[in-house]
């Protein structure tokens, strides 16, 4: 039926962190009708130029009838869960009035609070989606001033948290991915890259599996992804450390040593380095250049000395000094040393596959199949060419997902994945575990161009200080990054890559030494829902409620907005206007040959009185008196790219507002410009009509190697001295503040991580609370729905419909065996209770889980927003706590929590 | 409903469909029966038009079920291959004939018994078109069975014969004949079922659902009548002949409802979906 | 001759329901109807498990069941291959879905809607003519003749080709003429192992599944079908 007034409209979908896609909307009279692939964008997108079944719901998001079409107030100043909020609807100027003049109040009195904390915060979900949905309202945050954007809606449960950090101080990999198309052995620990990779995942791994990879999957569960992986291991839940600490001794204690990459290992690790008996790199006494032991020479000499021919392993004696912390000398003189690989050799050898088969419950003989399989597959000394440019070519890989790699276990587990791939070589190079873009390293759009000569023969990275000097027990915001976090640097997003659970826990009870947490004076809420997307939901919900003054940007009314002052209503996806980058190498598999940048567009008329995000922004900062720095900074570039280049210029007068399109008119030139060197300067109307522009992006940048070779620089691996050093450096800082709650925390700074008994540190948690560990048997994970992560979208009937034809997407997913046991049957009602909570769904029977394992996939418990709140859908939510305890060094914590499980009304009597 | 590899009972069919079965089904054979069994005069008469009324019932319950029945007549579009057309053809046929016959009987015409004859061939025709239609939902594993038509055909004539019976007290038309003809269809019916049973017991729900349905057929619907029919053939009293071959009748007809309506509602599963081979994902193990 | 073919590459897909919900913009059904769906099946006992994710609909077979059963007419098939339905025929009496062993056929009495009252979208596309009567996947027919009107290749060009393919993200789901030796679908077919559902029904399904790549010697894969067949028969 198509209509003589259809037109398609080509606009982006970024409602996952695997985005962005391209896509067509068919438009049929003003109304939007139809999602389709954008065809004409196959050519230069990774993905096809197709879109996930997620954008598939925007039309029904685009004309829901629960939409909030206009701002509404709350009238009921009591704020609960129980409490209806009263909301009325209010004109935009009522709304713009009421929240400048709260805003003009706190520019009045301070930026920041008594206690140092800006007055003012912002919650953004989605790993940095939002943003590109937002317009131009990052402008005015940046015009405002500090703003608290560590009040965490997932970040640091729901995230790769430990793979961010480490990821990025290793290799540049803020998010670590195999080179799929090259990839011919992978080893995934729970990365579900089939629920959660996108379109460019999916794409890539259907590929590849064709082709021939071979990828085993390690999970507790036979996830989507397991489905589709040659091998599923079922592992206990939070030991996978253990099985990768075991592949690595098959890999330096079973095979013959000639069989790793040695010249990688010499040349482009720190093995060489000699270490002293404290524990911390030998070195020049004059240069304090690391010492490695050169045979050619037979003595020890500095790390980057010229002709020299470094010994891998062994013992030697060198005239040295020892650094350790806050630069004390703690040995002068002949002192003894060990290459950091001999140390790691030796650190190995207790984790022999038996010892491992003990912890995690896989077959020892699997475990050294496995590693006898990788190391098979690696070609260790073959080579490939890149684009004229020839590279080592070594086709195996390790992926961690989530819980894999956040909360205790975290460290050691992205640190043996990381050594496994330099082991072989196979680091940053085609075939092997590479990065994909860096989100703590400037320039967040050239991860190559981050690379930075730093300390020691590393790459820079940019850790928060722990010098006594610099160091400061007064956080800038609430959650502490910036002092308990080194590691979490002090970017724009390290806000959210601190222990972002601390801003809502400190609000109870601030630790001692930290000035005393209290709510923001005003807290903007967009694309996210804490109160439901969070740990311990139930207490999210009560602080929030805290709250002075909330304003959500609210597509319908939901769990977090139910505790806002006022509800802005935002043009969504299909009705707003955003220019945003596109291509290079992008988070989670997007790995392009081209980039530029990519047109979202208004496809039909918003609804109602929705409006534009930058028109809101521009509003705002008319209203604050902030116009000038607001246009100043999107001239800068806030708003996607700076609006002024070599020999051009299209920058805004900063002396007046400018309208939506007369802004993104400038930016879309200004990203012409870029593409072309300021040949073309292409308005938003060209934009509107192709959608997309882009240049060829070598595959050669997908490789972080041929930068460091260029740079004459060493991945910092195996030996973590620099994070042995800042550990003990923190903890003195602290200490000298009599802080030692974070004493559990800053035993993790280890040069050699080891294997600790991670399981058990819920066993722990279970007594805290008062419970017995063999009441609460089951562990309860989380995974992603492709259908519905990330994409505040479970108010769509159509997802919903079609999520349900997924295992799992009905209830709590239960082996087999344990349901007979508990006289459980398909779809029974059953509750899974921790000490002091519990949630309740249906139960989903199925045969690839452990039978010590429940499964309840996604998030939801819903209750406040229309549609969702019928699920009747358990949520681990729900039963995970904030907890100190179970948060790592780097301020996250894994989503696993123990629990009982029983049938609701007794077991069933006859036995299934 | 689910969707996967474990079949689920069909839904596009309720107890409307079933309906047509039923009461379609007995009323063919009571068409067939009553004039097999050479009724005469009045009881003859109202035997065709009660049988018709039957086979009305059945397909106003149909009609009730299909979507569209302001188009109903577009079902006889397809005689060529769908035994749903022929069916409506049958009954068509059946209509004209049973009045008919049913007026030469009430008027004692001499062509009262051929008339009728055509009548019954229309109602065998009516029976055997049900059995096909079912034959012929491949979707159901229950149905599709090759022993479908026969185990719907006599089945009818089985409820036919019992409803003959059921109002042998009031036509006082039955004969010893007649009563071994309802015992041997009885029998028949039986042995219908255990063949169709046989043929459908690797799909494992369905005939598990079809089970109790089946034990009230062997044990209410042909045992326990086939003892009344037999006591009634050597009983010396007429009365008792009557009542316990009414009984029989009533027993032989509500079995057969049973188990009809649980062929149509109850085991009318489907066979899910089903893979024989798993796909290999990349290089095996 | 033509004959249209879908093929579902089982170790591509990965049952993300794009192709469902592609189907459901495209084709414009209401909640519920899903002329394409993906199935998740497990099989096995833990630990011993496989789970694949399997996409169905209408399978246009070469001797479709429900054309025969339909007592209107109203199911046909076209010279190329494919199963129509004509809405203006058809009674409703759902003999056609119960005829097919693949469950493709739905039947939609009431409008009904997302949320109860029909949104912008619904009501600018909602089809009385489909209400109380047999529906399924037509393989996008309509994309279909209007690309072939236009010059283009159906499991080619975007245009012309149904809307579920277009939409795959594990490129897992073709389309072609399975007549034409060069096709695309010939081609997978050639260079890989398949089966088709229920073959043992005899409904000539037009829609098959790739299971593995072919076997280096080019017999043994047919045989071995041949003996699982007899083996299934038996």
């Amino acid at each position: 039926m198509s209509s003589a007034a259809a037109k398609r409209v080509p606009t982006y979908c970024y409602q996952c962190v695997a985005g962005p896609d391209l896509l067509t909307v068919k438009v049929e009279d003003g109304v939007a009708t139809e999602v389709e692939p954008n065809f004409c964008a196959a050519a230069i997108h990774p993905g096809g130029g197709k879109v996930c079944v997620k954008a598939y719901g925007l039309v029904q998001k685009t004309y829901h009838p629960a939409r909030v079409l206009t701002p509404m107030l709350r009238t009921n100043p009591r704020k609960g869960r129980n409490e209806d909020p009263g909301f009325v609807p209010i004109s935009w100027d009522d709304a713009f009035t009421l929240i400048a003049g709260k805003l003009n109040a706190i520019r009045a009195e301070g930026l920041l609070n008594e206690s140092g904390y800006p007055r003012v915060a912002a919650t953004f979900g989605g790993g940095g989606t939002p943003q590109s949905y937002m317009g131009t309202f990052p402008a005015f945050l940046s015009a405002w001033g500090p703003v608290d954007m560590g009040f965490g809606s997932g970040q640091g449960v729901k995230c790769y948290h430990s793979e961010h950090l480490y990821g990025e101080f290793w290799h540049r990999a803020f998010i670590v991915a195999p080179d799929t198309p090259r990839t011919d052995y992978l080893i995934s620990c729970g990365a579900n890259v089939e629920a959660s990779g996108g379109v460019v995942g999916v794409w890539r791994h259907a590929n590849a599996r064709v082709r021939g990879m071979k990828r085993v999957q390690v999970e507790p569960h036979l996830s989507i992804t397991g489905a589709c992986s040659a091998e599923w291991v079922p592992i206990k839940p939070k030991t996978d450390a253990a099985f990768l600490f075991a592949l690595m001794h098959v890999l330096v204690h079973d095979a013959p040593r000639e069989r790793l990459d040695l010249p990688f290992l010499v040349k482009r690790t720190a093995s060489p380095y000699l270490v002293g008996p404290n524990g911390y790199y030998l070195r020049d006494r004059t240069s304090r250049k690391p010492l490695v032991w050169d045979r050619a020479r037979g003595a020890a000499v500095p790390f980057d000395a010229a002709g020299m021919d470094e010994a891998l392993e062994g013992r030697y004696e060198a005239d040295a000094i020892e650094i350790g912390p806050d630069d004390a000398v703690l040995a002068d003189g002949r002192l003894p040393g060990a290459t950091a690989f001999t140390l790691t050799v030796e650190h190995l050898r207790p984790y022999t596959p038996e010892w491992a088969e003990r912890v995690c419950e896989v077959p020892a003989a699997r475990i050294r199949r496995i590693a006898n399989e990788y190391l098979d597959h690696a070609r260790v000394g073959e080579t490939i060419e890149i684009d004229g440019a020839t590279l080592p070519y070594r086709p195996v890989a390790v992926s961690l997902g989530k819980t894999v790699n956040n909360g205790w276990g975290g460290y050691e587990c992205c640190w043996a994945r990381t050594m496994l791939a330099a082991l072989v070589g196979a680091l940053e190079v085609p075939g092997g575990t590479i990065g994909t873009t860096v989100r703590l390293n400037r320039p967040q759009n050239d991860r190559l161009k981050s690379v930075k000569a730093g300390p020691d023969g590393f790459m820079a990275y940019p850790l928060n200080p722990t010098d006594k000097e610099r160091w400061s027990p007064k956080p800038n915001i609430r959650n502490a990054y910036k002092t308990m976090i080194p590691l979490a640097a002090d970017g724009p997003w390290s806000q959210a890559l601190g222990p972002t659970h601390f801003s809502w826990m400190f609000l109870d009870e601030t630790p001692k030494g930290l000035p005393q947490v209290t709510p923001p004076d005003v807290w903007f809420v967009y694309r996210t829902n804490p109160a439901i997307s969070f740990w311990d939901t139930a207490s999210v919900q009560q602080k929030m409620a805290r709250f002075p003054f909330v304003v959500a940007f609210a597509f319908t009314r939901d769990e977090t907005n139910h505790f806002a002052d006022v509800l802005l209503p935002d043009a969504v996806d299909l009705e707003s206007l955003q220019l945003i980058r596109i291509g290079g190498t992008k988070f989670v598999e997007q790995f392009w040959n081209h980039q530029g940048f990519a047109l979202r567009q208004p496809v039909v008329a918003s609804q109602g009185e929705a409006r534009d995000f930058t028109d809101v922004a521009s509003e705002l900062a008319e209203r604050c008196g902030l116009t000038r720095e607001y246009v100043a900074a999107i001239n800068r570039g806030v708003a996607c790219v700076p609006l002024k280049g070599l020999g051009w210029s299209v920058e805004l007068d900063t002396s007046r507002t400018h309208t939506r399109d007369a802004i993104w008119d400038a930016v879309c030139k200004a990203a012409s410009a870029e593409l072309t060197d300021g040949r073309e300067l292409h308005g938003l109307d060209w934009w509107k009509a192709q959608g997309l522009m882009t240049n060829p992006f070598s595959q050669l940048d997908w490789y972080l190697l041929p930068t460091l070779v260029e740079q004459g620089l060493r991945f910092e691996l195996p030996y973590q001295e620099r994070l042995k050093r800042v550990g003990a450096e923190l903890g003195a800082r602290l200490h000298e503040h009599d802080m030692r709650w974070w004493d559990r925390q800053l035993e993790e700074y280890r040069a050699l991580p080891a294997w600790k008994d991670f399981p058990g540190l819920w066993d722990d948690a279970l007594r805290e609370q008062g419970g017995e560990p063999a009441d609460f048997p089951f562990w309860m994970l989380t995974a992603r729905s492709m259908q519905y992560a990330w994409g505040g979208n479970v108010g769509m009937q159509m997802i919903r419909e079609v999520s349900r034809n997924i295992a799992g997407h009905r209830g709590v997913i239960v082996n087999g065996a344990t349901a007979r046991r508990l006289g459980i049957a398909d779809g029974d009602e059953i509750e899974l209770a921790t000490p002091h909570r519990s949630t309740r769904g249906s139960a989903v029977i199925r045969e690839g889980i452990r039978p010590d394992t429940l499964l309840a996939i996604g998030q939801f418990d819903h209750w406040a927003t229309p549609y969702a709140k019928d699920f009747g859908l358990a949520s681990l939510n729900t039963l995970a706590t904030m907890s100190l305890g179970l948060t790592d060094a780097t301020g996250s914590g894994a989503d696993v929590v123990r629990v009982s499980l029983r049938r609701v009304g007794g077991p069933r009597k006859e036995r299934r | 409903m689910t969707y996967g590899p474990t079949p689920w009972v069909q839904r596009h069919w309720d107890l409307r469909a079933a309906t047509n079965f039923v009461a379609g089904g007995a009323g063919a054979g009571l068409v067939v029966v009553s004039v097999v069994s050479g009724a005469r005069g009045v009881p003859a008469a109202i035997a065709l038009l009660a049988g018709l009324a039957l086979v009305g019932v059945g397909l106003l319950a149909v009609w009730l079920e299909i979507g569209r029945p302001l188009r109903a007549l577009n079902v006889f579009l397809n005689p060529r291959t769908s035994w749903m057309s022929r069916e409506g053809i049958a009954a068509v046929v059946l209509g004209a004939l049973a009045p008919l016959a049913a007026w030469l009987h009430a008027t004692g015409s001499a062509a009262a018994p051929s008339t009728g004859a055509l009548a019954a061939l229309a109602a065998l025709a009516f029976a055997y078109c049900q059995g096909r239609i079912l034959r012929a939902s491949k979707g159901i594993p229950a149905w599709r069975s090759t022993a479908t038509p026969t185990l719907i055909v006599v089945t009818s004539l089985a409820e036919g014969a019992g409803l003959w019976w059921l109002a042998a007290p009031w036509h006082a038309q039955g004969t010893r004949a007649g009563i071994t003809l309802f015992g041997l269809l009885l029998v028949a019916r039986l042995v219908a079922w255990l063949v169709h049973r046989r043929t459908i017991v690797r799909h494992a729900r369905a005939s598990a659902a079809l089970a109790p349905a089946g034990a009230v057929l062997a044990f209410g619907g042909t045992f326990a009548p086939l003892v009344l029919v037999a006591v009634a053939a050597v009983s010396a009293s007429e009365g008792w002949v009557l009542g316990l071959a009414a009984l029989a009748g009533a027993l032989a007809l509500a079995t057969g409802a049973v188990y009809k309506t649980a062929l149509v509602v109850r085991g009318a599963y489907n066979q899910g979906f089903a893979i024989p081979r798993m796909p290999v994902r990349g290089t095996p193990t | 001759m033509t004959r249209w073919t879908m093929i579902a590459d089982l170790r591509r897909c990965v049952g993300c329901q794009t192709c469902t919900a592609a189907c459901k913009h495209a084709n414009a059904t209401p909640p519920g109807v899903q002329w394409r769906r993906v199935l998740d099946i497990e099989v096995g006992e833990y630990p011993e498990v496989k789970r694949a994710f399997v996409p169905v609909g209408c399978q246009h077979c070469d001797d479709p069941p429900c054309m025969h059963v339909c007592p209107t007419t109203a199911t046909r098939k076209r010279a190329d291959g494919i199963v129509t339905i004509d809405y203006d025929l058809c009674i409703g009496c759902a003999y056609c879905a119960v005829a097919c062993p693949y469950q493709a056929r739905y039947k939609t009495q009431r409008a009904t809607f997302a949320y109860g009252k029909p949104a912008a979208h619904e009501t600018k596309r909602h089809d009385p003519d489909r209400l109380a009567v047999a529906t399924k996947c037509t393989f996008c027919v309509d994309r279909i003749d209007a690309g072939l009107a236009t010059g283009k290749t159906p499991g080619v060009d975007p245009e012309a080709t149904p809307a579920c393919v277009n939409s795959c993200i594990a490129q897992a789901l073709t389309f072609g003429d399975l007549d034409d030796p060069d096709s695309n679908v010939s081609k997978l077919l050639e260079g890989n192992q398949h089966f088709r559902m229920h073959e043992e029904l005899g409904t000539g399904p037009n829609f098959h599944y790739l299971w593995d790549k072919a076997l280096p010697t080019g017999g043994i894969p047919a045989l071995e079908r041949l003996v699982e067949e007899a083996m299934e028969l038996a």
